[in-house]
C-alpha cells in the first residue's frame, strides 16, 4: 500500500473511532429528518386549511373554487439542504481542523516525517479519507432524507426525483469538501490550533451567513413583509420591467451573493430540487444549463480549498510548536 | 481587593491578551456599523423603486417606507447579535474556562482558602464587563452611523432605545458566554468544548423555532421573529418549544424596544432572555470545584 493510501485508511479509522464525529453526523441527519417532518405536516395543514376554506365558499353558494396546494416530494427537503448548508458546513470544519489538530496533539507528526512520505501524501491522503467519509456520510444522509419523504411525507419518489436527489447529494459532497479541506489548510498553516479553529469559525460566519444575510438584506423585495412588489400590487412582468432601472444595484448584489460558496451551493440544491418554482419540473438540460456556471465556481472553489491545504501541509508548518 | 475584584480584573487582562476570540469581537462589532449602512443602501433603493413605480403609473399605494423611523436603520443590528454576538460570547466563555484549565492554573488557586463560587462569580463579572464594552461600542457606532444617516443627532427617546436595546443585548451574550464557561467547564477534549455552545447554539436558533413555528431554518436568519403557528401540532408543540427559542425572543424585545412594535409578547420576551442568561450564570458559578482541576486535551 503507498503512502497516500496508508493515511487515506488512517483518518478513515480515526473519524470511525471518534465519538463526536458520529454524533455531530447523527444529529445532521436527525435535523434533516426534523425539517422533512415540519414539512410534511405543514403541508397536511395547508391541505386541511384549503378544505375548510373549500366548504365555506360551497356553503356560501360560490361556484369559483381555487386548485389545491399540490405536493412536490422533493420541496419537502427544503430545510433539510439548508441544514446541510449551515450545519453540515459547520462539522466539515470540525473534521477538517480535527485531521491536523489531532495529530499535533497527540505528537504523532514528528514520527510520521520521520518516514520519507512524498511532499503531498500526508495532506492528500488524509483529504481522500476525509473524502471517503463525507461520501458515505451524505450518501447516509440522503437515504434517511429520501425514506423520510416517503415515510413522513407519505410521497412517492420517481427515477428522475431520485437522480435529481443524487445531484443534490453530489452538490453536498462537494460543499463539505470545501470546507473541510479549508479548515485542514488553515490548522496546518497556524501555530496554535485553537487559533485555526476560531479563524475557521470566523470564516464560516462570514460566508455561510453573514454574507448570504447581507443578500437578503439588499433584496427589496423583501424589505415589506410578504413582498415589496406585492404591497404595490405590482405584477410580475412589471416588476422585471422596474427593477431593469436599479440593474447595478442588483448585479452588486447577485455578484456579494456569488462570492459565497454557500449561496452557490443552496441555488444548486434548491434548482435540481425544484424548490425554486422556475425549476420546479424541469428536465436536467435545462437544469443544467442554469447552474452550470454556479456548479464550475463551486468545484473551482473546492479544488482550490484543497490546493490551499496541500500547500500549506508542509513539513516545515505542521512541526512547529505552539507559541 | 476582594476576591471577585481579583477574578474579574484577572479575566478582563486575560481576555485582551487573547488574540484569537477578537476576531469575532472586530467581526460583530464591524457589521453592527456596516448594518446601519446596508439598511439605509436599501431603504434608498426602495424609495428609487417606488418613485419608478409611480412615475410609471403602476401603483396607488402609498409608499411604504415614507416617514420610516430612525431606529429603522439598527433593525439588522438584532440578526447580527444572533448570529455574531452569541457566537462570540460562547466563544469568549469557552476560553475563560479552557485557559486555567490548559495552563493548570486552577490547581495552584485552589490551593488557596479561596472560596469556588467567588472565583466563578468573578469570572462571569469580567466576561460582563468585558462584554458590556464591546456592547457600549457597538451602540455608539449605531448611533453615530444613524445619526449620519439621518442627517440629525438622535433624539434622547431613540437614544434611550438604543440603550435599552443595548442592555437587552448584554443579556443574551451573557447568557451564551456562561454558556460557552459551561462547555469549557464540563468537556475535557478542547474541540468539543468549543463546539458543544455552537451546537446549542444552532439547537436554539434554529431547530427549537422551526419545530414551533414551521419556519425553514435560513428563513430564521432575519430580523423578525417567526410567527407562531395558532392550531394544529405545531400550536401544540410551540408550548414546549417556545419558551426555549431565546433568540425568537431576542428579535420580538428587541423589534418592541426599536420600533416600538407590538407583535408577541415583548415583556414575556425579555422576561425568558433574563431567566435564561441568570440560570447559566447560576449554572456557572454552584459548579464543583472538582470541575475547574485538570487539563484540557485536543
Amino acid at each position: 500500500m503507498n503512502s497516500v493510501a496508508v493515511f487515506a485508511s488512517k483518518e478513515l479509522l480515526d473519524l470511525r473511532r471518534n465519538k463526536v464525529v458520529w454524533v455531530l453526523t447523527a444529529s445532521l441527519a436527525a435535523a434533516v429528518l426534523i425539517s422533512v417532518v415540519v414539512a410534511s405536516l405543514d403541508f397536511r395543514t395547508q391541505i386541511a386549511d384549503y378544505h375548510a376554506y373549500v366548504s365555506q365558499l360551497k356553503a356560501s353558494g360560490s361556484a369559483v373554487i381555487p386548485a389545491a396546494p399540490q405536493l412536490f416530494p422533493l420541496q419537502l427537503l427544503r430545510g433539510g439542504f439548508e441544514y446541510i448548508e449551515i450545519i453540515g458546513a459547520l462539522f466539515a470544519v470540525v473534521v477538517g481542523y480535527g485531521t491536523i489538530a489531532r495529530e499535533r496533539s497527540r505528537g504523532t507528526m514528528h514520527l510520521i516525517f520521520t518516514r520519507d512520505t512524498g511532499r503531498v501524501a500526508f495532506a492528500g491522503g488524509k483529504l481522500i479519507g476525509i473524502g471517503v467519509f463525507w461520501a458515505v456520510m451524505v450518501g447516509a444522509i440522503i437515504a434517511v432524507a429520501a425514506a423520510s419523504v416517503a415515510v413522513v411525507g407519505t410521497a412517492s419518489l420517481n427515477g428522475g426525483d431520485a437522480f435529481k436527489l443524487l445531484i443534490a447529494g453530489v452538490a453536498s459532497w462537494v460543499y463539505l469538501m470545501f470546507w473541510s479541506a479549508i479548515a485542514a489548510g488553515l490548522t496546518a498553516l497556524m501555530r496554535r490550533t485553537t487559533s485555526a479553529l476560531i479563524l475557521a469559525l470566523g470564516l464560516w460566519l462570514l460566508v455561510v451567513l453573514i454574507v448570504p444575510q447581507i443578500g437578503d438584506t439588499m433584496d427589496p423585495d423583501n424589505q415589506v413583509p410578504g413582498g415589496l412588489f406585492k404591497a404595490l400590487a405590482i405584477q410580475k412582468p412589471d416588476e422585471v420591467a422596474v427593477l431593469a432601472h436599479f440593474a447595478s444595484f442588483e448585479s452588486a448584489r447577485n455578484a456579494l451573493e456569488a462570492t459565497s460558496v454557500s449561496k452557490l451551493f443552496e441555488r444548486i440544491a434548491f434548482a435540481f430540487l425544484g424548490i425554486k418554482d422556475k425549476y420546479n419540473g424541469q428536465g436536467f438540460g435545462l437544469l443544467w444549463h442554469a447552474m452550470y456556471r454556479y456548479s464550475w465556481s463551486v468545484l473551482a472553489m473546492t479544488v482550490s480549498a484543497t490546493g490551499f491545504a496541500i500547500a500549506t501541509s508542509t513539513r516545515n508548518n505542521l512541526l512547529r510548536k505552539a507559541s | 481587593m476582594s476576591v471577585l475584584a481579583v477574578v474579574a480584573r484577572h479575566e478582563l487582562l486575560a481576555s485582551r491578551r487573547n488574540r484569537a476570540p477578537q476576531l469575532l469581537v472586530a467581526m460583530f462589532i464591524g457589521m453592527v456599523g456596516f448594518s446601519s449602512f446596508i439598511g439605509w443602501m436599501t431603504q434608498h433603493t426602495v424609495s428609487g423603486i417606488y418613485r419608478q413605480v409611480l412615475a410609471d403609473g403602476l401603483t396607488t399605494q402609498p409608499n411604504p417606507f415614507v416617514d420610516v423611523a430612525p431606529l429603522f436603520f439598527a433593525r439588522n443590528t438584532v440578526i447580527y447579535v444572533v448570529m455574531i454576538g452569541t457566537l462570540m460570547a460562547a466563544a469568549l466563555g469557552v476560553q475563560s474556562a479552557l485557559r486555567d484549565r490548559k495552563a493548570a492554573s486552577a490547581d495552584l488557586v485552589l490551593t488557596r482558602p479561596s472560596p469556588v463560587k467567588a472565583l466563578l462569580a468573578g469570572r462571569m463579572i469580567g466576561i460582563g464587563a468585558l462584554l458590556a464594552v464591546v456592547v457600549a461600542v457597538s451602540s455608539v457606532i449605531s448611533w453615530l452611523s444613524i445619526s449620519v444617516i439621518t442627517r440629525a443627532p438622535l433624539g434622547l427617546g431613540n437614544t434611550a432605545r438604543l440603550a435599552g436595546f443595548g442592555a437587552l443585548t448584554w443579556v443574551l451574550l451573557l447568557g451564551f458566554a456562561a454558556l460557552g464557561v459551561l462547555g469549557g467547564l464540563y468537556i475535557k477534549r478542547e474541540t468539543t468544548a468549543l463546539l458543544a455552545p455552537f451546537v446549542a447554539w444552532a439547537v436554539i436558533a434554529f431547530v427549537l423555532p422551526q419545530l414551533g413555528t414551521a419556519a425553514r431554518p435560513v428563513s430564521l436568519l432575519n430580523p423578525v421573529a417567526a410567527v407562531p403557528q395558532t392550531s394544529g401540532v405545531f400550536h401544540a408543540v410551540s408550548f414546549v418549544t417556545g419558551p426555549l427559542s431565546v433568540t425568537e425572543h431576542f428579535k420580538t424585545a428587541s423589534q418592541a424596544i426599536l420600533e416600538g412594535s407590538a407583535a408577541g409578547f415583548p415583556v414575556m420576551s425579555g422576561v425568558v432572555i433574563a431567566i435564561f442568561a441568570a440560570g447559566l450564570v447560576a449554572a456557572v458559578v454552584v459548579t464543583s470545584p472538582s470541575r475547574l482541576r485538570g487539563g484540557a486535551s485536543e
